[in-house]
């Protein structure tokens, strides 16, 4: 009877058991001892405080990354230029934190921190708010265009830091540190804690966003017409719910959440740009998402255990002789395949 | 100038020929009715394969075969998935694209022991005709089974009008299947292609969007094959071009490398743009 009730909201979990399972089975074609590999994915997580606040690090991104993901599901969208917009709204946030120098008063060091902090937001809900525009006026599908502006955007980005924003003191690729006072989450309490692991207050942030978002969804008027659109187009537009703006609001949210691992990395973390940051959060964030069937607090959970496996993969690297950090990418692939399926072997179940 | 000219539309060709491969592929899948956004997949399964099998036997019609056979057999998965499992075949394709890009270094890690490109391959004897002999064959092959034979006609009602197929006593799931693994077949000769014409060796994400870039030229030919592989031919020149101006001196100190290797990628935006998507099969999923 439980079983039966609870068996669609179970389903992708058993599905990450079984994905799991699947690709410590995969390492036995590498020559490597599943068992050996699946205590590193499941424990290199808590090896000691850094590794933790690492591990605790990646799930503020996977949490932004796969609310990016989940609003506009909502609304029936499959959004993956999250990564893009990271890349982008990281190196507006890191330029911006090079150029303005706030006043020695405490007023305009709060005014410039919010500029940053708005400005890239803005930069990454108006390339999600892109996609929206091509979906409403060309009804072009929005992979192919995310997909485009994810490839630009890259190109845009590495661009301007090599040519136009190089660090003078670095060989790296990466844009010059930004000024002293806005460095001021180096020496907080969360970092000193976990060894300097480049955990930070985001984490806090990504809590609440996820909250909130469960309070808007099931509460208000916009997460009521997100949702209805969603489920069936046809009859939201002939309830009157004008389908561009729920496309442009779900986008755009979107794309502020995908800013929100751009400060991440950029205020939380290395207080610069450096090109390659980022291990394609963005895609990460989709199986962050699926996992937890859009469902906003699920994310949390779920974005920990994949955080805790893609550090576990990441270690993969030292650990074992042929498996290699691309093992996460793999683990991914396998949850999502095992995820989808779980649903309709879940169905089956209800049926009999 | 003339000399340019033909050049330039020369290497246009040369460049086109994935994409080619990769629009016919996704046409076959996107017509029955499966949408296809794990052209990606292919095109690297297939010229990692092909780049191993060259690399062995020194001989490109075993790395063409081989990159044939493995992607077809590789798009098992997402056959099982989407037509047994009943998944939704984007959340499918997107986690296709994650499983080639995340296993290919692990397995040349084994074969090769790096993660990076494969060694470059020496042939036999050269042979810069072949490609273009293994496109028109599958061109010719391609046309054939969709135009002229009852497969062909079956394989679109399923993406067409499934009851209509079903009435007749003919299971969709079937011709699907039977044209996702030729869409990932010859998908896969796109990407042998790729590593043992385009260059010599398998690089990592050699593919760089052109799984995806074929798939628009799909979308934006409103599902017409001669049209998609028209596009495709204007891709390859933009393509071209990038490659021209890079090697000319006088654009590319005026103009940043990363800019000249945006344009396949903007032009794409533009054609999207410019022309509205219309006429998709019925039953596109």
């Amino acid at each position: 009877m439980i079983s039966s009730l609870n068996s669609k909201k179970l389903a992708p979990w058993l599905g990450l058991i079984a994905g799991l399972v699947l690709c410590c089975l995969l390492a036995l074609f590498f020559n490597e001892s599943p068992w050996h590999v699946f205590k590193i994915l499941t424990t290199s997580f808590y090896n000691s405080k850094f590794d933790l606040g690492l591990t605790l690090f990646y799930t503020t991104c996977l949490i932004f990354s796969g609310l990016a993901f989940a609003v506009p599901m909502k609304a029936g969208l499959f959004h993956i230029g999250s990564e893009g917009q990271i890349l982008f709204s990281a190196l507006i946030a890191a330029y911006l934190g090079t150029a303005i120098v706030p006043f020695d008063n405490s007023f305009s060091f709060v005014v410039s921190v919010a500029i940053i902090l708005i400005s890239s937001m803005a930069a990454g809900a108006a390339s999600a708010i892109l996609i929206a525009f091509f979906k409403i006026l060309k009804q072009a599908h929005e992979v192919v265009v995310a997909i485009m502006l994810n490839f630009i955007f890259a190109a845009v980005t590495t661009w301007l830091t090599v040519n136009r924003l190089q660090s003078p003191t670095s060989q790296n690729p990466e844009t010059a540190l930004m000024n002293e006072s806005f460095q001021f989450l180096k020496n907080d309490y969360l970092k000193t804690y976990f060894e300097n692991s480049p955990v930070s207050v985001f984490l806090f942030a990504a809590l609440g966003c996820c909250v909130l978002l469960h309070y808007v969804e099931r509460r208000t008027f916009i997460g009521y017409k997100i949702r209805a659109y969603g489920a069936n187009p046809h009859a939201a537009t002939r309830l009157g719910f004008s389908q561009n703006e729920i496309l442009m609001m779900s986008l755009g949210l979107a794309g502020v959440f995908s800013a929100g691992v751009g400060l991440t990395e950029v205020f939380g973390n290395a207080f610069q740009y450096k090109i390659g940051f980022s291990p394609q959060y963005g895609f990460l964030g989709i199986a962050v998402s699926l996992l937890a069937q859009q469902n906003f607090l699920g994310i949390i959970g779920s974005a920990f255990l994949m955080a805790c496996l893609h550090k576990g993969a990441s270690d993969l690297d030292l650990e074992t002789e042929r498996l290699t950090r691309d093992f996460s990418r793999v683990l991914q692939a396998i949850i999502i395949f095992s995820v989808a399926a779980s649903y309709y072997i879940a169905n089956l179940k209800r049926k009999k | 100038m003339d000399s340019a000219l033909v050049l330039i539309f020369l290497s246009a060709l040369r460049v086109s020929l994935p994409l080619l491969f990769a629009a016919t592929g996704g046409y076959f899948s996107e017509k029955s009715g499966v949408a296809q956004i794990a052209l990606e997949a292919y095109l690297l399964i297939g010229a990692f394969s092909a780049a191993t099998f060259t690399y062995y036997s020194k001989s490109l019609l075993v790395g063409y075969l081989a990159a044939a056979v493995l992607t077809a057999l590789f798009s098992q998965i997402f056959s099982l998935l989407i037509l047994k499992f009943k998944g939704n075949s984007i959340v499918i394709g997107t986690g296709l694209n994650l499983l080639a890009m995340g296993i290919i270094p692990i397995i040349s890690k084994t074969i090769f022991n790096s993660t990076g490109s494969t060694p470059s391959i020496e042939l036999a004897q050269p042979a810069p005709y072949f490609p273009y002999v293994v496109l028109v064959i599958t061109l010719a092959v391609s046309y054939w089974l969709s135009e002229k034979t009852i497969w062909g006609l079956q394989m679109k009602f399923a993406g067409e009008k499934k009851l209509a197929l079903q009435s007749v006593g003919i299971s969709p799931a079937v011709r699907q299947w039977q044209s996702l693994t030729f869409s990932a077949l010859v998908t896969g000769l796109g990407g042998a292609v790729l590593s043992t014409s385009l260059s010599s060796n398998y690089s990592p994400l050699m593919s760089s969007g052109r799984g995806f870039i074929a798939l628009a030229a799909l979308i934006f030919a409103g599902w017409n094959l001669a049209r998609a592989l028209l596009v495709c031919l204007f891709f390859g020149l933009c393509e071209a071009l990038q490659i021209q101006m890079q090697s000319n001196e006088a654009i590319s100190t005026y103009v940043a490398a990363e800019f000249i290797q945006m344009i396949p990628y903007v032009a794409t935006l533009i054609a999207l743009l410019i022309l509205r998507s219309k006429y998709p099969p019925a039953e596109l999923k």
